[in-house]
């Protein structure tokens, strides 16, 4: 999802300072970063993140830790000599 | 005996790269203890010898570098992810007649996986025996002692660490909160997926990632703030 971060400068005047429902926020939000949300979710969470400060940094930094996840860790491939052991292995079964 | 559990209901779903189709019965996987007896509705599929060998190549060959990033970043040691690895795919194909041709086959792969590492790895892995599903689940869950819980952190914090940092967080958790995150955020599989995979309700998948998050944003946290201690120190 795309949500459109309020510029430093831009902070409005109803932007919420606290959230009273961290929790509840933060389930919401990672359920959107991972695909998982509803329709009803994605309004409901839209609107929060729009206007509540707290909401917009979980919603950051949630989004930040899966980057590096998914981008920063190495992926390891598996080593050719073991695609041709088990290869080899497959064929002398029947 | 393990059976796989009913999908919840209320939970949002996806219907790309579906394990099963709606109206066909879950496939039988191997287990351990239930692999000598194909369960009921383990429809066993007829595949002749050539059928199998173009299976095993073109559907679960595929997957091979994922399986054995899988089984590393289970095992965190190169020759017991080779095993790992080898033990699946040998029982995969053992196992064939149990597999739908077309359906999900990294799912299918990986859930086997994760099979044979709890009842072969596991044990013998240095891991700290304490930490198993049951007692994970009952210290963390419940629900008032995560309610209010979130990690006080920022992501510009974060932002600068590198992979091997990351990489050391990750295998710092238990391994049950381990794998939810490999599974989700490294191998993009779906909840429903994760639940089949791991034999869990899809809400306990959601929980349990929930909780793995933040104990790895403890330990990023922890990361982050003894390098920013270093940087004051060299300047
Ligand atoms: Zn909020």
């Amino acid at each position: 999802m795309q949500t459109p971060l309020p510029s430093s400068s831009g902070t409005k005047p109803e932007m919420k300072e606290h959230c009273s429902h961290r929790a509840d926020c933060l389930k919401l939000i990672q359920l959107i970063l991972d695909g998982e949300a509803t329709e009803q979710q994605l309004a409901r969470a839209k609107a929060n993140l729009e206007s509540c400060k707290p909401c917009i940094q979980m919603y950051q930094l949630e989004k930040e830790v899966k980057e590096l996840l998914t981008k920063r860790i190495e992926k390891r491939c598996c080593p050719e000599q073991l695609v041709a052991t088990i290869k080899t292995r497959i064929l002398s079964f029947s | 005996m393990a059976t796989i559990p009913e999908v919840m209901s209320d939970t949002p779903t996806s219907d790309r790269n579906r394990i099963g189709g709606p109206t066909e019965p879950d496939q039988f996987l191997p287990d351990s203890d239930s692999a000598e007896q194909p369960e009921a509705n383990a429809p066993a599929r007829g595949y002749s010898e050539e059928q199998k060998y173009q299976i095993f190549n073109k559907e679960f060959m595929p997957h091979i570098d994922s399986m054995y990033n899988f089984a590393f970043r289970l095992t965190m040691d190169e020759d017991d992810a080779n095993d790992l690895v080898q033990d699946t795919y040998l029982k995969a194909f053992r196992f064939i007649s149990s597999f739908e041709q077309g359906t999900n086959a990294k799912a299918w792969l990986f859930r086997i996986l994760k099979n044979s590492f709890i009842n072969d790895y596991r044990k013998k892995s240095k891991e700290p025996a304490k930490v198993d599903y049951q007692d994970v689940e009952t210290t963390y869950n419940s629900e008032d002692a995560e309610s209010e819980h979130t990690v006080d952190l920022r992501a510009e914090s974060v932002s600068d660490l590198i992979g091997d940092e990351v990489a050391t967080a990750l295998n710092s958790l238990p391994v049950d909160f381990r794998t939810v995150i490999i599974l989700c955020d490294i191998e993009g599989f779906t909840y429903e997926e994760m639940a089949k995979i791991l034999d869990i309700p899809i809400g306990t998948v959601r929980s349990r990632l929930h909780r793995a998050r933040n104990l790895l944003k403890e330990k990023l946290r922890d990361y982050a703030s003894s390098m920013g201690y270093k940087e004051e120190n060299d300047e």
